[in-house]
């Protein structure tokens, strides 16, 4: 990310974290449910005008802390004041629209307008005729003071949006109020566009001069630490440090937040024996043979993938990846796609097209590789049973694999679709950029998983928005406008490469746009 | 992920009921009433009861496969098929003998449901349509088959219906039989796995990779086909008639509900199946013996309907339910309290649930 992050402009000197009246003040905030203390006494002082970074895994107590900042839920011990009001939480000392936020899982309602949405959470009053128009209006303007050039029609439904779309909203809809005192952040950048990023951050740095604390959650150390204030790490329900941006590494946060993450996992050793497991029944291709071919439309490369490699999908979000990965999902009868018969899918969107959440992880896991277990179309319930116990040792997937889904991190809800995918003898697997919000250390994991995976002759396709990720692949396709545009390979794949070919596209755009502006000039 | 543990030592320490445990509550409570007001054997009511409940059961195996599809799945044409499907076992029993009328009744529940299904998943029509401009077809064919049958059921299969093993009608005990299977089918088989996993998320079952066409179109040829031979049997039960079957529209959703299955689909119970049908029989031979007419009946049962699926969904998460769990969800009402500033559409994120 470095090439990205010189593009963004340097941090404006908001706010004075030391010395300053605190915006919001925490203290040995204790959340129990149950038996389980979510929170086990957190700390935190947010000043006015500062840009707070908030950082921790994935189970280290992050979004209860955001509920209870937010009022949605109340502390079992520990005390939230606001603005030195002494009050016991912040749901009943501040004002409708004091404390805004955007979340990780877009509370967005998909079968409303972008306009509607908005408005939902607006704490100003609307009209009680034309209201639409108003409530568009509102959005309007933050969407374009926000993201200018966005793009996004207000009357589309938030459903057909994209997801990098869609986050555009979400922050927007978060801002779409009075102005708040405090916002709150959670996993901003995941899927929005580098263009997108840098507006967003530019637009805090406004805010945070302001005089708008913000609290920006993010597992992008390099992010936080260049723009924010101060840094806050969250390990296991407790502050376990909190320090100027300026002096720590993204190394100090690593640490302090308890990961041995760098580096490969131990477990590579492990996986083969899982492979094996389910690979004899499999039509496993030997390893450098075609596994699947695409041609797209238009001015673009073929798509090509081999068993035994990692094929990866970069460039901007939604530039076509999208498309190809469906194509090669439900293959259809287009004779310009050729796919193994067996397939099996990763998607991104774990809430929407993942989990089944009225089921145990031993039967979300399964699930996909029943049809393979199956003998005259019956499914042994233990022969699942064992595949999901060898695969929730594997990956160490918290809780067991005959607790409910919906009680899992959602890291490990990934893992669970991870392990799905992989659990089918497949020689196909596709990837749609499944590791949104998930910590440092199960990726790491996964990605070893992956490999390991591709080592004993599986093709893997994999759609990725972060750049960082192309490193883990052996072949890179970089997409733009529904194209593929170059094909790295080796050496070739870098973070820089992709994001330069994935850029060009503006280049070419502005080309097109002289040229036709010349033209235009010349009929004059 | 902690919260896990929690959810863990809960269930374990407390005393959970399957879905179906509410429905059985009302079963023994109907009973009680009937044995306190009318007196005499008390196995008797039962015992009526299991003759008329087995094909209350067909028809809602059927529903239940189709409710629990997911939200929008529902058959409406489920009671047209029944009054259809009498005659045509009549019909086809009176030239052909007993058994081909009933092939002949499930088939032509089939060739129904097959409208349905063209219907829904080529015109995109949504199920609640389909299956209501099919049971007017239906409807139509059945006053055509009416006018040109006058006659009776064979006598064959008039012996075979009331026909009992140690008091214990046979229909009963084959019904029974068949539930036992459906019950394993829903579990070990690909198209059970799949008809849950629809019910849950289709889009996730699609990218599960199952076959979910294929799995929803089964389920409504299967619902119009248990339909279809619940008609054929009632024919010989009762008799053929044009309105044979209206009651069983609604009782079968009533009793699929009542069961524990989930009106949001991806959780069939097929013992509520049970304990739902003797209920709702039992139930209207209480308020028979107590002198209610028919329309007062029915504002009970749709009455219990709703009580039924706003207690549910309350207290019943991912297929158990605790005491503890309705009594703390009658004491609080869940946050009243309004977030200060962010009220957002969905709350998608439930981690500590």
């Amino acid at each position: 990310m470095t090439q990205v992050t010189t593009l963004a402009p340097p941090p404006a000197s908001s706010g004075a974290p030391h010395g300053a009246p605190s915006r919001i003040r925490v203290r040995g905030i204790v959340k129990e449910y149950g038996v389980t203390r979510a929170l086990r006494g957190v700390d935190l002082d947010v000043a006015a005008g500062e840009i707070h970074g908030l950082v921790g895994h994935n189970g280290a107590g992050k979004s209860t802390l955001m509920r209870i900042l937010t009022g949605i839920e109340q502390p079992t011990s520990g005390t939230v004041e606001f603005d030195g009001d002494g009050a016991a939480t912040a749901a009943t000392s501040a004002r409708p629209g004091d404390v805004r936020m955007a979340y990780q899982e877009l509370s967005l309602a998909p079968d409303l307008t972008v306009a509607e949405n908005a408005s939902l959470s607006d704490a100003r009053r609307l009209r009680p005729l034309r209201w639409r128009a108003q409530a568009e209006r509102r959005i309007a303007e933050v969407l374009d003071t926000v993201f200018p050039g966005h793009g996004i029609e207000l009357s589309r439904y938030v459903g057909e949006l994209s997801m990098a779309e869609r986050q555009v909203v979400e922050i927007s809809r978060a801002l779409c109020s009075d102005e708040p005192r405090l916002l709150i952040l959670d996993e901003p950048t995941e899927s929005l566009g580098v263009d997108a990023m840098r507006q967003m951050y530019a637009h805090l740095h406004v805010l945070a001069a302001r005089g708008v604390s913000i609290l920006l959650i993010s597992h992008r150390m390099n992010e936080v630490l260049e723009h924010s204030d101060r840094i806050s790490v969250l390990k296991d329900g407790a502050t376990v440090l909190t320090a100027d941006a300026g002096d720590v590494t993204e190394d100090d946060l690593l640490v302090a937040m308890g990961g041995d993450v760098r580096g490969d996992s131990p477990r590579v050793h492990d996986v083969p024996v899982v492979g094996d497991a389910v690979a004899g029944s499999g039509e496993r291709p030997a390893a450098g043979e075609t596994v699947a071919t695409a041609s797209l439309a238009g001015a673009s490369l073929p798509f090509e993938a081999k068993a035994g490699e990692i094929v990866g999908l970069a460039g901007l979000a939604g530039q076509g990846q999208d498309e190809l990965l469906d194509r090669l999902w439900f293959n259809g009868l287009s004779r310009r796609i050729t796919v193994p018969r067996r397939r099996a899918y990763v998607p991104g969107d774990r809430q929407t097209s993942g989990v089944f959440a009225l089921w145990t992880v031993a039967d979300n896991l399964a699930v996909a590789a029943a049809r393979q277990l199956a003998r005259a179309g019956f499914v042994s319930l233990k022969a699942r049973r064992t595949l999901a116990d060898r695969w929730v040792g594997t990956l160490s997937i918290k809780g067991g694999a005959s607790a409910p889904i919906t009680s899992l991190s959602g890291g490990n809800q990934q893992k669970v679709l991870i392990a799905r995918a992989f659990a089918t003898d497949a020689p196909l697997v596709l990837l749609n950029d499944p590791f949104r919000g998930v910590d440092v250390a199960t990726k790491d994991e996964l990605y070893t998983l992956m490999k390991a995976e591709a080592a004993q002759g599986r093709c893997i396709v994999w759609y990725s928005t972060e750049n960082k990720e192309v490193a883990h692949c052996d072949r890179v396709y970089v997409f733009r406008a529904g194209r593929i545009v170059s094909e790295l390979v080796g050496d070739e794949i870098s973070e820089e490469r992709v994001i330069a070919e994935s850029f060009d596209e503006h280049q070419d755009a502005r080309d097109a746009r002289d040229a036709t502006t010349k033209d235009a000039g010349a009929a004059a | 992920m902690n919260a896990l543990n929690a959810t863990k030592t809960k269930t374990a320490s407390r005393f959970t009921w399957p879905a179906w445990g509410w429905s059985l509550i009302g079963v023994l409570g109907v009973w009680l009433c009937i044995i306190a007001v009318g007196g005499g054997n008390p196995g008797g009511p039962v015992l009526q009861a299991l003759s008329l409940a087995p094909y209350l059961v067909l028809v809602s195996i059927g529903q239940m496969l189709v409710i629990s599809l997911g939200p929008g799945n529902i058959d409406v044409s489920v009671g047209a098929i029944v009054s259809m499907a009498s005659y045509v076992s009549v019909a086809v029993g009176a030239l052909a003998g007993p058994l081909a009328g009933l092939a002949a009744a499930v088939l032509a529940g089939v060739a129904a449901a097959l409208l349905s299904v063209i219907a829904i998943m080529l015109l995109r029509v949504p199920p609640i349509i389909a299956t209501l401009a099919t049971s007017l077809v239906v409807a139509s064919a059945t006053l055509l088959l009416a006018d040109a049958n006058r006659a009776g059921a064979d006598a064959a299969l008039r012996g075979f219906v009331n026909a009992r093993v140690f008091g214990i009608p046979v229909t009963a005990i084959l019904v029974a039989v068949l539930t036992v299977l459906i019950a394993l089918a829903l579990k070990r088989t690909m198209y059970g796995l799949s008809v849950a996993a629809i019910g849950q998320s289709t889009l996730a079952a699609r990218k599960a990779g199952l076959r979910v066409t294929s799995t929803i179109v089964t389920t409504y040829l299967l619902s119009g086909a248990f339909a279809g031979l619940a008609g054929g049997l009632l024919a010989a039960y009762i008799s053929p008639s044009t309105v044979l079957g209206d009651s069983y529209l609604l009782d079968s959703i009533a009793v699929v509900v009542l069961g524990g299955t989930l009106i949001a689909g991806g959780r069939p119970v097929v013992a509520g199946l049970w304990t739902g049908a003797v209920f709702f029989v039992l139930l209207s031979s209480l308020l028979n013996l107590v002198g209610w007419n028919l329309g007062a009946q029915n504002v009970l049962k749709g009455l219990l309907v709703v009580v039924v699926i706003v207690i549910s969904s309350r207290v019943t998460k991912t297929g158990r339910s605790t005491l503890s769990r309705f009594l703390s969800s009658l004491r609080r009402e869940p946050a009243a309290t309004p977030t200060p500033a962010d009220t957002p559409a969905l709350t998608k994120e439930n981690t500590h649930a």
